[in-house]
This record gives structure tokens, C-alpha cells and sequence, in this order.
């Protein structure tokens, strides 16, 4: 990452400076050229910081390196999944509660002796099938999906205590499924592995695919899409589902990290992960953003808190830094969107 | 043979009766005007005829062919092409994504063959559209002005074969220079075989490009006369008087 940025402020120092002013005009005009930009200079503050006190800030320690690449994955799909439903030009706020329920069942079935390879593709399914549930309810009696997946947030947040109480649910599966999703290959979490081979799918999808073409369409302009022939109701199922499945997938690769579910362990969650969105550029109104986008917006998430933790700055001010970014990050979308509606 | 002609169309919608017994052609390379006061009953014709409403009774034909259109692809596939007012276009996509929205060149995975869209849609609109200002299919839709927005969804018509253009209030939103731009298109469409149906109440507009009008009223025809046969105060008094 840093030998880009170096190669990038070398032509940037070579070229003339009317060329320079083009070339960061065309970045901060690309999807998620912005973010990009910021996220390029805190890595970089971060790695000269870490060179220049390795002893004060272990930001390349393997140990913080470790850190990072497991704690990334989880919200990474989870946001994944609320990102393409943004695009969609819906929400999801059931996704934290989705997460626990689906760890919760496929630790059950596990705990019951089902294999882990059995019991995990049935976590992703329930997830989908609730994702599609949201779905259904939202178009089928054309609700706000904001209201229906509030009432899906406590719904299932209940049903979480209503079939396994309020204790942690042990998770052991075999050694190969713990491998697969939380081993290490190369050094590399194979979570973290996980979740970028899933951003590339999606980048492929979202902005390769028909699909994803139909995506955009669909939370751009509904009636525009549907005038034209794509089928948006589908469409808008599809993301639901995704949203769901992804929840599901955060939360098996959250088990098996952790060995246990804690029943109250998803809260907070689908706001965090509508945040890492918004922060990634995605609009509120849908139809706007990108995959690299909301990529860029979970690990900027993660880089800011790990930095506040390694300053050893107290919990709140974390909150305090995200809220910051995610309204700074907004002004700066309204004032692309506003542009782009005006000219 | 006429290429497009509605048959004693009625439309109710519950106790609302939108349309009756409407009946009207559009010849081979016709521009007809679909004139009427709001209310009329014009929008609803342009629904029907593009398939997104179905006719209580009557029916609708192409070719002497009776169609029944259950949504706008039927439409499109028999070679009937809406551009509505606010264009069917999507803000947040490029030009050339719009062009090929529903109808994307694929490989056989659903993966967009994007260069291959990307210099159709230059093509298209080098040679078949002539709106100044538009430079690069890549462009984001959102950032072009009424007439350009017309012009892509024109150039997508044209692109796709159509042979019917229905444009409806096509010039409400355009400035004088771009509204003179998308009349003569329709011309130029007409020198190449594609009829078009211009729906609209501004009688100026009409009387510049249209052969023939048809004048509706309260869901209705009232009156339906060749160019050579009227004038402009006539049409006026048709549709301001019934």
C-alpha cells in the first residue's frame, strides 16, 4: 500500500501542478476516490508513525497486524451485505440480529452433533430466508424497509433469547471447518481471505454483472428500471437476500474465531455497518456507490479505532471519531449528489 | 396496412372511465400529433400503446397483427419505443450502461461485455443523434441536460430498431435551441422509415413536424385530419372548444 503512494506523489511532484489539480480531480470524482485519498494518507501517517516509533506505536507489529485481519471480516460482511441493499435503495437494520440468530442456530445444530459443514450452510439459508423476508413484507405491502427491518431487528434479537436464553452457546466444530475460517495461510487470516475474495465477487457482480447493472438501475430510479423491463421487485428480493446470507456468513466466521455465541453479541452492529457504507460514499437514497467503497470504509473504520487503541485513548472517543467521519464523510456525498442533480 | 392502429379502445380503471372507443392509425413513416388539454386522456393512450396499462376492450395492432402488450418489453419487441417526459433514464448510470439497461450484451455468465457496449453507444450517438455537448458514452446521465437525456434515450430507440417513437410532452422540459434539435431528429427518424407519435399540447411544436393529427377529448377522438387539410387555428379551436 504504501509503495502506491510513493510512486503516486513521485509523478505528482514530477508533473505540472495544472495536471496534478486534473489528476486529484479525477480521483475525488471517481465512486470512491475520496475515501480512497483519505484513506491513502492515513495509511501512510500510520506506517511512517510506526517506523518512526516502533516502540510507541506498534502499528506494524504482526501482533497488531493479526488484530486487525481478524477483526475486520465480521463488519466487513456484514457491510458487504448492507452496502448492496443500499444500492439497492433499501436498509437493513435486522442484520446485527440475523448475525446472532444464525451463529446461534448453526452452534445449536453443531452443539447437537450436526456437522459444522451441514449446520453452516443452513446458518447462511436461514439468513437468506429472513433477508427475503424483509423483502417480501417491504414490497409486498410497500413499507419503508427502515420500519419493517426495525421490527425484524427486535423480532429476532427475541427470538435469539427465546430459543437458547440468555448464555453463550459453545461452538466447537471439526478442525477443517476451524481452519478454513479462521486458520492462517501465509500469515493471513483466512477470515480476512474470506472477506476480500467476497469483495472481489462483489465488485464483480456490482459493477461487472448484469446483475449489479440492474442493482444501480434499481435504486436509481425505480420507475426508470422498471419502465425499461427489469423486473425491480426481483431485484430488491435478491439484495434483501444477500444482505441476509452475508449477515449469516459475518456471523459463522464471528463464531469460529470466538469458539461461542453470546446471545447479545450483534447489537450495534447494522448501524456500524450502515456507517462503514455512508463513509465508503454510498448514498442514503441508493443507486450510488461502490464495492471498493465500502471496502475502503470498514478498514478505515478499524485503521482509526486500532490507532485510538494504540494511543491507549479511552473507549468513547472512538465513537466520537467514527461519528465525526460518517458526517463529515455524508456533507461531502450531499455535496457530490447536489452537484450532480443541479448541472 | 397501417403500422400501428388502436381498434375501439375503452379503458376503465373502477368507476373511471379513461378511455372510449378510441380508434386511430399511424401510417409507414407518419408523424402523428396526439393533441389534447390535460386530462384528455393522452397519457393513458401512450400507457396502453407501450403496454403498461391493458385495454379494458378493444385491442391494438401492428402490422395488422393483434397484440396484447402485458408490460413494456411485449411493447418494445414489437418495435414500439416510449420517451416519456422524464425520460426512462437512471441519473447514476452512464450513458452507455442506459443504453443497453435491460438489454445488456453479456457473455453467457451475465458479465457485461463493457467495451463492446461502450463503442456501440459512441456510434450511436455520432451518427444517429446529433445533440452538441455529449462527448463520451461514459459520461453519468445525471449530468446532462433535458435535451442530451432525450437524445440518449432517442439514440437507444434508434439503436434497437424501433420503428414507433412515442414521445410524450417531449418538449416540456427542453429550451427553445434543444426543443428545434429533437423535432428535427424525428424528422430525420421519418426520412429513415420510423413513424413517431408526439404526444403533446403545444400546437406549435405539433403543426412544425407532425403529418397528421388526432385530437383527443375526454377520452376520446374528436377530431382526426391530415396536415394539407387544416390549420393551426382549427386545431386550436378543436381542442380548445371540445
Amino acid at each position: 500500500m504504501d509503495r502506491t503512494v510513493t510512486e503516486m506523489t513521485h509523478t505528482h511532484a514530477a508533473a505540472p501542478s495544472r495536471s496534478a489539480r486534473d489528476w486529484l480531480y479525477r480521483l475525488l470524482s471517481m465512486p470512491a476516490g475520496a475515501i480512497l485519498l483519505v484513506f491513502l494518507v492515513v495509511q501512510l501517517a500510520c506506517i511512517l508513525a510506526g517506523l518512526l516509533f516502533p516502540d510507541d506505536f506498534r502499528y506494524l507489529s504482526s501482533a497488531n497486524m493479526g488484530i486487525m485481519m481478524r477483526s475486520v471480516p465480521v463488519l466487513g460482511c456484514l457491510a458487504l451485505g448492507a452496502g448492496v441493499l443500499m444500492i439497492a435503495g433499501e436498509f437493513d437494520l435486522s442484520i446485527g440480529s440475523v448475525y446472532t440468530l444464525t451463529a446461534v442456530i448453526m452452534a445449536m445444530l453443531v452443539g447437537l452433533g450436526v456437522d459444522a459443514f451441514l449446520a453452516a450452510p443452513m446458518g447462511l439459508l436461514v439468513g437468506a430466508v429472513i433477508g427475503l423476508g424483509n423483502g417480501f413484507l417491504t414490497l409486498r405491502f410497500n413499507l419503508p424497509s427502515f420500519i419493517v427491518t426495525l421490527g425484524g431487528l427486535l423480532f429476532w434479537r427475541g427470538a435469539v433469547l427465546l430459543i437458547n436464553g440468555a448464555v453463550q452457546v459453545r461452538f466447537d466444530p471439526n478442525p477443517v471447518f476451524n481452519a478454513l475460517l479462521s486458520g492462517t495461510i501465509l500469515g493471513i487470516n483466512a477470515a480476512f481471505i474470506w472477506f476480500v475474495a467476497l469483495c472481489f465477487g462483489f465488485w464483480a457482480v456490482m459493477h461487472r454483472h448484469r446483475l449489479g447493472n440492474h442493482i444501480f438501475a434499481t435504486g436509481g430510479n425505480r420507475a426508470a428500471a422498471t419502465a425499461i423491463g427489469v423486473n425491480t421487485g426481483r431485484i430488491k428480493m435478491i439484495a434483501f437476500a444477500i444482505a441476509g446470507f452475508l449477515a449469516a456468513f459475518a456471523g459463522i466466521l464471528a463464531t469460529t474465531r470466538v469458539g461461542s455465541v453470546q446471545p447479545g453479541q450483534g447489537a450495534g452492529l447494522e448501524l456500524q455497518a450502515i456507517a462503514a457504507c455512508v463513509i465508503g460514499g454510498l448514498s442514503l437514497r441508493g443507486g450510488r456507490g461502490s464495492i471498493l467503497g465500502v471496502f475502503l470504509g470498514v478498514m478505515l473504520i478499524f485503521t482509526i479505532t486500532d490507532v485510538l487503541l494504540l494511543m491507549r485513548a479511552p473507549g468513547f472517543y472512538l465513537d466520537m471519531f467514527i461519528a465525526t467521519l460518517i458526517v463529515a464523510a455524508s456533507i461531502f456525498n450531499h455535496g457530490l449528489d447536489r452537484r450532480g442533480a443541479e448541472s | 396496412m397501417s403500422l400501428l392502429e388502436l381498434h375501439s379502445i375503452n379503458k376503465t380503471f373502477g368507476p373511471l372511465k379513461a378511455l372510449s372507443d378510441l380508434s386511430f392509425a399511424v401510417g409507414h413513416s407518419e408523424v402523428v400529433g396526439l393533441l389534447g388539454d390535460n386530462g384528455a386522456g393522452k397519457s393513458t393512450t401512450v400507457n396502453m400503446i407501450s403496454g403498461i396499462h391493458r385495454p379494458t376492450s378493444g385491442y391494438i395492432s401492428v402490422d395488422g397483427i393483434r397484440q396484447d402488450f402485458a408490460n413494456r418489453r411485449d411493447s418494445a419487441e414489437a418495435g414500439i419505443e416510449t420517451i416519456y417526459q422524464n425520460t426512462a433514464l437512471v441519473d447514476c448510470l452512464s450513458i452507455s450502461r442506459n443504453i443497453f439497461l435491460g438489454r445488456e450484451l453479456t457473455d453467457r455468465f451475465g458479465f457485461l461485455d463493457l467495451r463492446k457496449m461502450r463503442d456501440i453507444a459512441m456510434q450511436v450517438l455520432e451518427s444517429a443523434v446529433h445533440i452538441s455537448g455529449i462527448d463520451s458514452p461514459d459520461k453519468m446521465v445525471g449530468d446532462l441536460s433535458g435535451g442530451q437525456k432525450q437524445a440518449v434515450a432517442i439514440a437507444r430507440a434508434v439503436f434497437f430498431k424501433r420503428r414507433v417513437l412515442l414521445l410524450d410532452e417531449p418538449t416540456s422540459a427542453l429550451s427553445v435551441r434543444e426543443t428545434e434539435a429533437l423535432l428535427n431528429q424525428v424528422l430525420k427518424l421519418k426520412a429513415e422509415g420510423v413513424s413517431s407519435v408526439l404526444v403533446t399540447h403545444n400546437l406549435y411544436h405539433a403543426y412544425q413536424v407532425c403529418d397528421r393529427f388526432v385530437i383527443m377529448s375526454h377520452g376520446t377522438k374528436v377530431f382526426d385530419v391530415a396536415k394539407a387539410d387544416t390549420t393551426i387555428e382549427e386545431l386550436t379551436q378543436h381542442v380548445v372548444l371540445t
